[in-house]
């Protein structure tokens, strides 16, 4: 099922939470909605359920368009970030919910429903618990029923709000791994939203990073991690260094020496990224970055070095082989060896 | 690893328990038998001893005369007027007050404090102002009174009014109850029968009212209690024609007027035993439907 949204924007009063977007999940996709609290992602997956509505453009299902139908038209199943279930009601019949209401002619016996719950839990792999309250289960249960609940009503697309939000770190990873294999199991196009690149990398099959309610870029894992379209996919995708240099005759240059990295198109002011393991230290008589070490801390196998540039804020972080480790204060030539140089955003925006 | 941590801080409590000898019975939250002793104290002497002087005194009087002035045709004609329209404005306050909590739960508008505060002003003006508007109001060539003189309808100096100056009184007791319970049921859980299929109507008796219930029904025997004991407001607008229009409360100003002390104690006495009455039965229900919502 495939879901198609076409220059969606949307303002809360004077602040504009989305413009123009547009966005198209192909059948069977599990797409990720990545950004920072504020990009405007938790609206436009309102949006696309029907609990908000845009100002402008459309919201196509399989080619028909339901930018009008109410949430409770589209049958469309939502996780919420705390899971929003019904206390007073046992689990099954939080999952039963759903068919429970239909109108008295589509209506399931009871006995149907109580099936029906309980073929849900045992996909969920919740069998035995079904005559609990939502009070009795743990966060990763209760993230459970709510799956199962929004699943009952054979939803043609699955959203989930901050799926894993609420859950500690372990349950979190465990669940997302279960989300994955349940997602290739059930087949449903699902979108979900997240603050977490980790989270978004691992579980999707295509990542849409947003920053101030617009698309920066939309790619699969290996593609915003490995080619970010600009700095702010750089800097929030995975972990990055960022100095300021400028760009002339093709190259990036950091104070008066031509470091071996393409400017990639930019002229003037600029900003090179790298990622911590794509640098290494260097030898007196490469060009480089130099920098004074000032930190040395086992990480995964690796070792990860602080070091601080004369004049650049923040540290400038490397992973490097734990025996080619530095000694804090020694002084170290960075040399990048897979780095990128954007357009300085905000020394463009001045002389603009 | 979490698991491990939480064994050495209970292998430590346990060593602690021990080193205190009799303390099989200790307990997390400290000052159990001062507090309680407190509050009982405190009770009894703002609450019980004065009640209970109410009884011994209509006791004084003899079983006879008790029966005489405390369920006289006149007495029960007022029970009558002061517990049904008590019971009618509760039952009003109840739904409209409702009303007014999910609109300040749940909406957002321009002068929403303003609201807020008007909500609980019944609560701060002094009863006979409020009796002497409304009077006013509902008179035959009152705003409203005019309007309704035609139709037929008389408010003020009938049952009707004695109900009106009830439902105002008791308004705040309801919005009040059911405001923070509202508010932590979460705008989440509407909008997850929504997307359920559910129907505004749907969600309201299925998922909004049991959670709401308890609240309710405690916002209903406050603003029912409230009206019971009434008088304020009342002797304006109810005309206070005997056997028509008295409220039980002003039978017992009237015996005190007549220096009757015997008599006023056992028509209160009376109130007093029925209203216990009512406040235990909505007490139980309530019990009963948290159990039933919880089951």
């Amino acid at each position: 099922m495939s879901i198609r949204l076409t220059d969606i924007s949307k303002r809360f009063g004077a602040f504009t939470a989305l413009t123009d977007i547009n966005l198209t999940a192909r059948p069977g996709e599990f797409l990720a909605l990545l950004g920072p609290s504020g990009s405007g992602k938790t609206t436009l997956l309102r949006i696309i359920a029907g609990l908000e509505f845009p100002e402008r453009g459309t919201v196509h299902f399989e080619g028909s368009d339901i930018t009008g139908l109410s949430v409770a038209e589209r049958r469309i199943g939502f996780v919420f970030q705390q899971y929003a279930l019904f206390k007073h009601m046992t689990v099954a019949e939080n999952i039963g919910f759903g068919l429970s209401v239909r109108p008295r002619r589509e209506r399931p016996s009871r006995r149907a429903i109580r099936a029906r719950a309980q073929e849900l839990l045992d996909l969920v792999q919740l069998g035995d618990l079904g005559n609990r309250l939502p009070a009795q289960l743990s966060g990763g249960q209760r993230q459970r029923v709510a799956l199962a609940r929004a699943l009952a009503v054979d939803p043609t697309l699955l959203l989930l709000d901050e799926p894993f939000g609420a859950l500690d770190a372990k349950v979190r990873k465990e669940l997302r791994h279960w989300l994955r294999g349940f997602h290739d199991r059930v087949g449903l196009t699902s979108i979900f939203v997240t603050h977490d690149q980790g989270e978004a990398l691992e579980v999707a099959d295509r990542v849409v990073v947003m920053s101030n309610g617009a698309i920066e870029q939309i790619g699969t894992p290996a593609e915003v991690y490995d080619a970010p379209a600009n700095a702010f996919v750089f800097d929030f995708v995975g972990e990055s260094n960022r100095i300021p240099v400028t760009a002339a005759d093709g190259k990036a240059i950091f104070r008066g020496s031509a470091l071996d990295v393409d400017a990639n198109g930019v002229r003037g002011p600029g900003e090179l990224f790298f990622r911590p393991h794509d640098a290494r230290i260097g030898s007196v008589d490469e060009v480089g970055i130099d920098a004074i070490v000032s930190l040395v801390r086992p990480r995964e196998g690796r070792v990860r070095v602080e070091s601080a540039i004369d004049g650049v804020s923040g540290p400038i972080e490397l992973d490097v082989a734990p025996d080619a480790a530095p000694t804090p204060g020694q002084a170290i030539r960075i040399v990048p060896t897979r780095a990128r140089v954007f357009a300085d955003r905000i020394a463009g925006a001045r002389a603009a | 690893m979490q698991s491990a941590e939480m064994a050495i801080d209970m292998g430590d409590g346990r060593a602690w328990h021990r080193s205190s000898p009799k303390s099989n019975h200790r307990r997390v939250i400290p000052g159990f038998g001062l507090t309680l002793g407190f509050t009982i104290t405190w009770l009894s002497l703002i609450v019980l001893v004065p009640l209970t002087t109410i009884f011994i005194r209509a006791a004084g009087m003899g079983w006879d005369d008790f029966v005489a002035v405390g369920l006289s045709a006149r007495a029960l004609k007022a029970y009558q007027l002061s517990f049904g329209a008590s019971l009618a404005a509760g039952g009003i306050n109840t739904v409209f007050g409702m009303l007014v909590a999910w609109v300040l739960v749940r909406q957002d508008f321009p002068g929403k404090r303003i609201v807020n505060a008007l909500v609980d002003l019944p609560f701060a003006l002094p009863t006979a102002v409020a009796g002497i508007a409304l009077t006013a109001l509902y008179a035959d060539n009152g705003w409203f009174g005019g309007l309704l003189a035609p139709l037929g309808i008389k408010v003020a100096f009938t049952p009707i009014g004695v109900v009106v100056a009830l439902v105002f009184i008791g308004l705040p007791f309801v919005v009040r109850s059911v405001e923070p319970v509202l508010a932590d049921l979460g705008q989440d859980v509407e909008e997850a029968a929504a997307t359920l299929g559910a129907s505004g109507w749907q969600t309201f008796h299925r998922i909004i009212l049991p959670a709401i219930g308890p609240a309710l029904l405690t916002g209903f025997a406050l603003a029912f209690a409230r009206g019971v004991g009434e008088y304020g407001s009342l002797i304006f607008i109810a005309g206070n024609m005997p056997y028509r229009t008295e409220i039980a409360p002003l039978l017992i100003v009237t015996q005190l007027e007549q220096f009757d002390y015997a008599g006023a104690t056992a028509i209160a006495a009376v109130m007093l035993i029925a209203s216990f009455a009512l406040l235990l039965l909505i007490n139980l229900i309530q019990v009963w439907s948290r159990k039933r919502g919880m089951a």
